[in-house]
């Protein structure tokens, strides 16, 4: 794991993240990269939902995502709207190889930015760079499972200039990705990080300082009330043992 | 899309208000093949949550009185201001039908954290009670809204109490603490009314029952509030207080309410396995003879079958299964849900030095007429994140039809209104509508598969008996014990879902 609990407390705060994106893209695979650094070439595909969970430390702050993964899969279309109920973040992916995937994830943008908390922070990430040779990018294929690994013909159909364009024009951070090899991954959710306001992170009144950390959960938000505060079995502080 | 037509399912869960969401988030981990439904476009049921432009939907749409609805008279009232509007964005508020208070003693408390709910929740402390007494030329506006001293500690540090109430008034708590152990103090009382139980066993002048009613959040006329429903009701109070701060015993979930925790549970199901499907209701069912299957009919004409259909009364009342009640089973009562202008931030004093800054506070208007019910406000401040900042929400409900009860709540907002200390607060939005509650449904009602969830009491205060009537429901349909009721491992860590 990431977190390095010793360290002096930096203020914590949980991000809510929501993974949406058309069936097949590689949402799964990106989280499962995030979280685990690991990658199934054939992951059956995700039914349901997930969630999971990763830290990701800032200088000054440390993030925990919530990460929920809608599954592109969704057969009834009723999922997103409970996942991207305040959420703070939302990850929008496509498959750089399959233009069809491009449209899907513009759909979702612009029903975000239609039903989703008015301040969420969208990032468009295209994934699958591995299959796209065209602009390799340095060195990255630490699994050695990328080795020239030309077994699939698949080759960019979504120019980086394109998806940058839209991006630009929506405010939406954007990334290309390779879950299979990590290229940007850890960048995409970093950036994701950085880029929640910090008025979003805090309660608007900021407390008198340290206070009754029994009760208020990070010191920061002062009007949260923590339920585990009662101590119910010992085990329960802030945040989990992730 | 997928088609449903033809799928067999465990459990089929009809609706995702408060009580079946709970249902849905008990069953996550049993294995079960759940088919949760809603015939709503959106999540919650009669516990859900609005933007301003939902919310308006919402009104329209229960805007007549359709027979049996939970809902009706409903209407939106925008005062016209001088200038423009301060109303924000439609999305920037986040209204709750069901903005409950949940007391630190409740047993809802200990499940939503077993069952690592919490986790996603953001609660808040709901801080101080007042009564606030009609608008009246004698009075100064500081002696209109009176803080109800909480504890015993507040008690003793109220100036304005003679020394014999404030003796009187620490009698009584005291008797509280352990009321159980005192039948013999109240137990022929338990029938009558509490105001005389105050008066003839603490020599509590009626003076000083207001706010000590006002702890027991009951809609019922001060003269027909019974001292066997008080007592528990005062004793929760107080024993709530100090649970997880200095200084207030009750939260609100962040975010609007019972929707929040009822989508939290949503999500839990779904990462069960659970498949969701809004907009999609039960048109018909039937018990396949010999058999322990129920055939459904949807929306759309899809058939399913299940061995068990739950779901709240209003959602499964179609059915025949579900016995006949009487008019007399239920209550009606009148709701507002208003934005004001201002953060009322005379309704928030701190909850201790250093403790948390509550975000709800809570205000009774007793009536004159003891024969009348009291109005109860619900104010929430921009920390509960359903409206912006430098604005509250103010929730009111009446145990009245709408022909009485909006007049009692319009002139109760704008008492709370004319109390405030800052610029006169002006109403920004104001949605009202009656509703309608089951009282016979505060149980749980099975029969051959069908299984009628409680609803939630008519008062604001969540209590124990919907929690109570999901343990059963899962009971029955689990046929596992008790104690693993709600008690699940944290779904963390990297652990990618099976």
């Amino acid at each position: 794991m990431t977190d390095s609990t010793a360290s002096a407390p930096k203020p914590s705060s949980s991000v809510k993240l929501v993974l949406l994106g058309e069936a097949a893209v590689g949402k799964s695979s990106l989280v499962l990269r995030f979280v685990n650094n690991d990658f199934q070439p054939n992951k059956e595909p995700t039914i349901g939902a997930a969630f999971l969970t990763q830290k990701c430390q800032l200088p000054s702050r440390t993030i925990k995502f919530e990460i929920w993964d809608t599954a592109g899969q969704e057969r009834f279309a009723s999922l997103a709207p409970m996942y991207y109920r305040n959420a703070q973040s939302a990850l929008v992916v496509y498959d750089m190889t399959k233009p069809s995937s491009l449209v899907k994830a513009k759909h979702w943008v612009a029903e975000l930015q239609r039903q989703a908390s008015p301040g969420i922070v969208i990032a468009l990430v295209g994934n699958k760079l591995d299959l796209c040779d065209d602009d390799d990018p340095e060195d990255e294929a630490q699994d050695g499972e990328n080795a020239e690994g030309h077994e699939e013909e698949a080759v960019r159909k979504v120019s980086t200039a394109e998806a940058k364009a839209y991006a630009e024009e929506e405010s939406l951070l954007f990334y290309e990705t390779s879950a299979k090899t990590g290229h940007n991954v850890s960048e995409v959710f970093t950036a994701i990080a950085n880029a929640i306001p910090e008025t979003s992170l805090k309660g608007p009144r900021t407390g008198a300082g340290g206070g009754t950390q029994a009760a208020i959960s990070g010191g920061q938000d002062t009007s949260r009330v923590n339920l585990n505060a009662r101590g119910a079995d010992g085990a329960a502080k802030e945040g989990c043992a992730c | 899309m997928e088609t449903l037509d033809g799928t067999e399912w465990d459990v089929v869960i009809a609706d995702t208000g408060f009580a079946s969401s709970l249902l849905a988030l008990s069953l996550s981990r049993s294995g079960k093949r759940i088919l949760h439904l809603d015939p709503n476009e959106y999540y919650g049921g009669a516990e859900a949550a609005f933007s301003l432009a939902e919310a308006e939907t919402w009104a329209l749409r229960w805007s007549e009185s359709t027979d049996g609805a939970t809902f009706s008279h409903a209407s939106v009232t925008k005062p016209s201001l001088s200038g423009d509007s301060k109303l924000l964005s439609s999305r920037a508020y986040s209204l709750a039908l069901a903005p409950h208070l949940i007391y630190a003693r409740s047993n809802n408390v200990p499940a939503l954290v077993s069952s690592q709910c919490h986790n996603q929740l953001d609660f808040q402390a709901v801080g101080s009670w007042f009564v606030l007494n009609p608008f009246d030329d004698a009075l100064t506006s500081s002696s209109r809204l009176i803080r109800v001293p909480s504890s015993r500690e507040d008690v003793f540090q109220d100036a304005s109490l003679a020394l014999k109430a404030k003796r009187a008034l620490m009698k009584f708590l005291r008797f509280v603490a352990s009321y159980e152990e005192q039948t013999e103090t109240w137990n022929d009382s338990r029938d009558q009314s509490f105001s005389l139980f105050l008066e003839q066993k603490f020599g509590l002048p009626a003076a000083s029952h207001e706010p000590i009613m006002a702890l027991t959040m009951s809609t019922t006329p001060a003269s027909s509030t019974t001292t066997g429903f008080a007592l528990p009701r005062i004793a929760q109070h107080l024993r709530s207080i100090g649970i997880f701060g200095p200084g207030f015993g009750a939260v609100l979930p962040k975010w609007g309410g019972l929707a929040e925790i009822a989508q939290v549970a949503c999500r839990a199901g779904a990462v069960g396995g659970g498949v969701y499907v809004l907009n999609k209701a039960i048109k018909e069912a039937a018990k396949v003879e010999q058999s322990d299957t129920i055939a459904l009919t949807l929306d759309g004409n899809e058939r399913v079958s299940t061995t068990w259909l739950c779901g709240s009364t209003e959602t499964t009342r179609w059915t025949g299964c579900t016995p006949a009640v009487s008019e007399e089973d239920f209550t009606t009562i009148s709701r507002s849900i208003s934005i004001v202008s201002s953060p009322l931030s005379h309704l928030f004093p701190p909850t201790s030095e250093g403790g948390v800054t509550p975000a709800g506070a809570v205000v009774v208007v007793p009536s004159p007429d003891a024969s009348e019910p009291p109005v109860h406000i619900l104010v929430h401040t921009s920390d509960a994140g359903e409206c912006p900042m430098d604005q509250s929400v103010a929730y009111a409900s009446v145990a009245l039809p709408s022909d009485t009860g909006y007049p009692r709540l319009e002139r109760a907002i704008s008492d709370l209104l004319l109390s405030a200390e800052d610029a006169q607060p002006e109403l920004l939005w104001t949605l009202r509508y009656q509703q309608r509650t089951n009282l016979s449904t505060q149980a749980l009602r099975e029969s051959g598969g069908l299984i009628n969830l409680p609803a939630l009491r008519d008062d604001l205060v969540l209590d124990d008996s919907v929690l109570d009537g999901v343990r059963q429901a899962w009971q029955s349909i689990t046929s596992e014990e008790q104690s693993v009721f709600m008690k699940f491992e944290a779904r963390e860590g990297g652990e990618e879902e099976e």
